[in-house]
This record gives structure tokens, C-alpha cells and sequence, in this order.
């Protein structure tokens, strides 16, 4: 499949749009089931997710939390579901849990838009993440972003070295 | 960081035919009739385009040369790409491990069909 493709369709959204060789029910599977969620979202090597609790429904809740298992760090994110339709699309609010992390992305969530789409087996998937402020852009642009950056590096070397 | 200036970065570069003309700058300088001939817009939406960009900090216009050429201005932009670069490996990270645990469900689903 093609790389994932950003684009930012204002100046306070981030667009990420991929494709996946699977039928939408599986996607959607992979999407809201912990147990699967825990395997691809978060296998960073040296990391884990001790916390992945999901109540994908309406007004449900979800808690992620992902540890490096080295220094015991901790950080993850929580939020509301405001939107859940089967196979088709999940809106969720998002807030910044630094856990020991530090680091912060100002007060109001971030909304997070998924919507699936499936044309003869591949199924496309596009999120959208929106943030509540200038304040929290900035804040994702010059501290969210950098601690992921390090997590992503750190598995390029896995995979590197693999 | 340049966190200054971010919203008009990024206002800028939501436009497709901004992004175009950044991308094509992106290769070289050109000049007015040259990014009107390529993009088959009219002058003065190709310079109100241009006029965004530049008042976003992304391009520069050479105030010497009667053509006026433009040429990308490398700080801004790279801020915003090394941002959005930063969000793709994150995410194409995820969707990597992701594209290995469907063809595992794929599978799993056939041999539940052959039963």
C-alpha cells in the first residue's frame, strides 16, 4: 500500500489518508477491539500499552497509556466518543495525558475524525485530527510531536537493525 | 521553533494550487507568467496566490528583476514540513504493524469460512 499522505486542509487540521488491503469489517475490527488495537498501535520495540480501555459507543469513554518499558515513562491519551458508525466512521474528542512524560497540549481536546471507506477489498481509512485552539496546535507542533518523533525513531532502529 | 506565523503557514498551504505552485518552486525559481502558464489560471489569481504565500513567510519575490521571480523561503516551510513529516512516521509506523495484523485477520477469517 501506499505511504500514509498529511495534509493540513486548514490551519488548525492535520489530514492523514492511507489505504489497507482488508475489508472494512476487519479494519474496523483492528480499530476498536483492545487486544488488536494493542498490537499495532502501540508495538513501538521497548514499548507497551498497559492501558487500552475502550467504550466505543456514544458518550463512551476510552483510556490509552503507553509505557517504555526501560525508564517505566508513561504518557497516553483519553476521550469521549461523540460519533460511532459501524464500518464507517468513529469521532472522538482527544486530551494529553503526560502521565510522567511532562509536556502538555493546552486545555480543550482535540476532535479526531476516522472514516472508512471500503472499494472492492481495500478499504481506505482518513483521519482527521482537529485542534481546539492555536494554542494547542502550537503546543502538538512543539512538544507532542517531538516525543513521538523520538518513539518513531527508536523503531526505525528496530527495524533497521531487524 | 517558529510557532509565529504557523496559522498563515498552514492557512497558506490548505490550498492545492498553493501547494502546487510551493512544489513547483520547490525545483527552481519562476517567475509570474511562468506559474500562469503552468497552472492555467489567470494573472491575478496566480498573484494572489502568491501574495498569501509570500505574506505567509513561505516565498520570496526578487524586488530587482523586472519578471519578479519567486523562490521558495526555506525556514517557515521547513518547520511546517518536518511537522507534518514528524505525523506521517508516526502514523505510517502504526499502519506498518497494522497491514502485518490484517493479513493475519484475512487469514483467520478464510479458515473460519472453510469450517
Amino acid at each position: 500500500m501506499k505511504p500514509a499522505e498529511v495534509s493540513t486542509p486548514s490551519d488548525r487540521e492535520v489530514l492523514v489518508k492511507r489505504s489497507f488491503n482488508a475489508p472494512v469489517n476487519l479494519v474496523w475490527q483492528a480499530y476498536t477491539d483492545p487486544a488488536l488495537m494493542r498490537r499495532w498501535l502501540t508495538a513501538m520495540p521497548g514499548w507497551s500499552m498497559p492501558v487500552c480501555e475502550m467504550a466505543a459507543h456514544v458518550g463512551g469513554k476510552y483510556r490509552w497509556r503507553w509505557r517504555e518499558d526501560e525508564s517505566g515513562q508513561e504518557f497516553g491519551f483519553t476521550g469521549e466518543f461523540l460519533e460511532v458508525a459501524l464500518h464507517s466512521k468513529i469521532v472522538h474528542t482527544q486530551i494529553y495525558d503526560p502521565g510522567d512524560m511532562g509536556g502538555s497540549m493546552g486545555g480543550e481536546p482535540s476532535i479526531i475524525t476516522v472514516t472508512f471507506n471500503e472499494t472492492n477489498g481495500i478499504t481506505n481509512v482518513a483521519t482527521s485530527i482537529k485542534f481546539a485552539s492555536q494554542a494547542d496546535r502550537d503546543a502538538a507542533f512543539s512538544t507532542g510531536m517531538t516525543d513521538g518523533m523520538e518513539m518513531s525513531y527508536k523503531e526505525l532502529d528496530g527495524v533497521l537493525a531487524g | 521553533m517558529f510557532v509565529d506565523g504557523l496559522d498563515q503557514a498552514l492557512a497558506a498551504l490548505a490550498d492545492p494550487t498553493r501547494r502546487g505552485i510551493v512544489v513547483h518552486l520547490a525545483r527552481g525559481e519562476a517567475s509570474v507568467s511562468d506559474l500562469v502558464g503552468l497552472f492555467s489560471l489567470t494573472q491575478p489569481t496566480i498573484s494572489s496566490h502568491l501574495k498569501v504565500l509570500e505574506s505567509a513567510g513561505l516565498i520570496s519575490r526578487s524586488r530587482v528583476a523586472q519578471s519578479r521571480p519567486c523562490k521558495l523561503k526555506t525556514e517557515q516551510l521547513n518547520a511546517v514540513a518536518d511537522w507534518l513529516k514528524q505525523v506521517q512516521e508516526i502514523f505510517e509506523g502504526n499502519y506498518k504493524r497494522l497491514d502485518v495484523l490484517l493479513v493475519e485477520l484475512k487469514q483467520a477469517q478464510k479458515e473460519e469460512r472453510k469450517k
